[in-house]
């Protein structure tokens, strides 16, 4: 083979190397010109609101996705067990996707709304207590730690950079947000459908009604997963593909 | 310049020397070379045959048209279609018919068990004999009544879910919200104690009674054998949901209690919710009536 005139032409090899490494580039790169197409238009969808963000934040602080996938596949075992398959467009905004790639428990991409908070409390404080024989290591000093809203309105932010559409209004309130959703008495219900829809979820997540915890951060969050589709509004053509 | 050739090998050298040492240009092997491009060859075949690669406002659709989310609907609904046929009797007849079936237990049990295990289990346990805070579903103490159509009823809308026409339960705090002393608070409890025939202080039981009858009767029934319309439970068994020691007593008075029975309707079909009323009969109690 004759590589000698190239390695004796400095800019040539360079030029050759580019050319052969941008083949892969462009393979990997260009389908995310087209995302405007490839994420359905999936009614009901919306960003987290803030206590779900921080819970959302909290599954990733720790590590809850080395055990459990967020991704119903398109196998009939998945669907059957599990129900309607993912669409891309239900982790749209999450950053980074929790999809996954191993399943030590169940996958929890539709969790939301199968078991009580009081379930998940329980279960998240110590999981041999309510599942016999459970592996799942135990959380008991999520409902102990305070949730530090500080810098939520800069978390908004950083959402925003990386294309979540918050509002100016959201991101002000953003703390406050947080706040009143975990506390049923505020009485600040109207302001959060106003700002996330109706299908926002105001609760004394974590039963401890004298603070909002780690626990009510993350237990609005398992509890609003694969919740927010409308399926029976889904066009079939938009997803079929 | 040609390049120089190895005497021994016969095949020529990269032309680069180090040290006096040459390296031979040799080909990688004829094999590694031919599987190469068999993979390649295979690639793009899928480009053509299966959806490949993106573009403007479309993608390649490929020659065969496969779409794997098609393909999981068509094979979900053929699995759905053999379910209907297998378990035909569930899909036809209401819970009541089939609740004088006993000989479906025998044909059935092992699959719901599955059904049961994936959805109920981790509430209700393993065994249906539930555990604090989630009732026993095998004996014979119902919040709702073990009739079929109110089991059925209860696993379709739930208890204080979050579907529509859920089933309220609320025990009031009536301690946090100051309905009563703590001192009458304390002889309500040893009322409680009495009416289970656990050990109380009697005086104290006896100016509980009043209390009872004015702030619990209403749902708990006069005699505290509690009431299927509310759900409030019977306070004479030995069955506790929360616990019958005066510990717990205080506890679920003083806070209140309101337990979340997950609706099931939109999860599960009509048909799988009447395959686990069934399966809640057969695990040993079946007094419809009591
Ligand atoms: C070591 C692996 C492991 C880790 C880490 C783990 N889990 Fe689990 N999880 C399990 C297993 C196994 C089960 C099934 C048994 C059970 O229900 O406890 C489970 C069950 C669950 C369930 C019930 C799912 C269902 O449908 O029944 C939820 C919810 C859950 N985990 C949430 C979490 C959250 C939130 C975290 C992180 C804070 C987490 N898990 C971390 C292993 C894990
Ligand atoms: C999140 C936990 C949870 C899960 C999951 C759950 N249940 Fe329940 N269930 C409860 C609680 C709590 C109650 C009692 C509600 C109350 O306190 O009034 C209950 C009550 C019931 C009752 C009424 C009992 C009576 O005495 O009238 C039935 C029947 C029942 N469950 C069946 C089921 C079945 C079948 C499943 C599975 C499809 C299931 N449950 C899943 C928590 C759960
Ligand atoms: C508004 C109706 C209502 C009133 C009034 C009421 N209860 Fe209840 N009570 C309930 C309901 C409903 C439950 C079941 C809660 C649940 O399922 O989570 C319950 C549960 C209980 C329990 C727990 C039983 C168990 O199995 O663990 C006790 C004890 C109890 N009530 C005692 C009382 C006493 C004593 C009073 C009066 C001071 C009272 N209740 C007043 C509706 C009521």
């Amino acid at each position: 083979m004759d590589h000698a005139k190239l390695e004796r032409n400095g800019i040539a090899f360079a030029l050759a190397i580019l050319g052969v490494a941008s083949i892969g580039g462009i393979i990997e790169i260009a389908p995310l010109f087209t995302i405007e197409n490839t994420i359905e238009e999936a009614p009901g969808m919306r960003p987290y609101t803030p206590l779900e963000l921080a819970g959302h934040n909290i599954y990733v602080r720790e590590g809850c996705y080395a055990c459990h996938s967020q991704m119903v596949r398109t196998l009939r075992s998945d669907v059957d067990r599990y129900g309607h398959f993912s669409l891309a467009a239900e982790s749209m905004y999450d950053h980074p996707h929790q999809w996954g790639s191993k399943r030590t428990g169940p996958d929890l991409a539709r969790v939301g709304q199968k078991y009580s908070d009081d379930w998940h409390v329980a279960h998240l404080a110590a999981p041999r207590a309510v599942v016999q024989g459970s592996v799942m290591p135990g959380y008991p000093f999520l409902s102990e730690t305070r949730l530090d809203t500080r810098y939520f309105s800069e978390a908004l932010t950083a959402q925003v950079r990386v294309g979540v559409p918050y509002t100016e209004e959201q991101i002000a309130n953003a703390a406050k947000h947080a706040a009143w959703q975990a506390d049923p008495e505020a009485e600040y219900e109207d302001d959060l459908i106003d700002a996330y829809g109706d299908k926002v979820q105001i609760r004394d997540f974590d039963g401890n009604p004298n603070m909002v915890s780690e626990m009510d951060a993350l237990v609005a969050y398992l509890q609003v997963l694969g919740t927010l589709v409308d399926f029976d509004a889904l066009n079939p053509e938009e997803i079929a593909r | 310049m040609t390049p120089e050739k190895d005497p021994i090998s016969g095949r020529e050298t990269t032309g680069h020397e180090w040290n006096g040492i040459k390296e031979l240009n040799t080909p990688i092997p004829k094999a590694f070379r031919l599987w190469l491009w068999i993979s390649i060859a295979v690639a793009a075949l899928y480009w053509v045959f299966y959806p490949s690669f993106p573009y403007g406002a479309d993608y390649l659709h490929g020659a065969l048209g496969y779409s794997s989310r098609e393909a999981v609907q068509v094979a979900v609904a053929e699995g759905a279609a053999t379910r209907a046929e297998a378990f035909d009797i569930f899909e036809t007849k209401d819970v009541n018919e089939l609740a004088e079936m006993p000989e479906l237990q025998a044909q059935f049990e092992g699959e719901i068990a599955v059904l049961y295990r994936d959805n109920c289990a981790a509430c209700h346990g393993r065994d249906a004999k539930g555990q604090k805070g989630f009732p026993d579903l095998t004996d014979a103490h119902w919040l709702w009544s073990g009739s079929p159509e109110e089991i059925e009823y209860t696993l379709q809308v739930g208890i204080n879910s979050a579907h529509e026409d859920t089933r309220i339960a609320e025990m009031p705090a009536i301690g946090r919200d100051e309905w009563l002393e703590q001192a009458e608070i304390s002889d309500v409890i040893d009322y409680v104690l009495s009416l289970s025939g656990q050990e109380h202080d009697a005086e104290a039981a006896a100016r509980g009674i009043d209390l009872f009858a004015e702030n619990c009767a209403s749902c708990h029934n006069g005699e505290g054998v509690g009431g299927y319309e509310n759900g409030a439970p019977d306070l004479t068994d030995s069955a506790w949901l929360y616990g019958g020691t005066r510990a717990d007593l205080r506890e679920t008075l003083q806070h209140g209690r309101a337990g979340v029975m997950p609706a099931w309707s939109d999860r599960l079909s009509a048909a799988e919710i009447r395959k686990l009323t069934l399966y809640l009969l057969w695990q040993g109690q079946g007094d419809g009536n009591s």
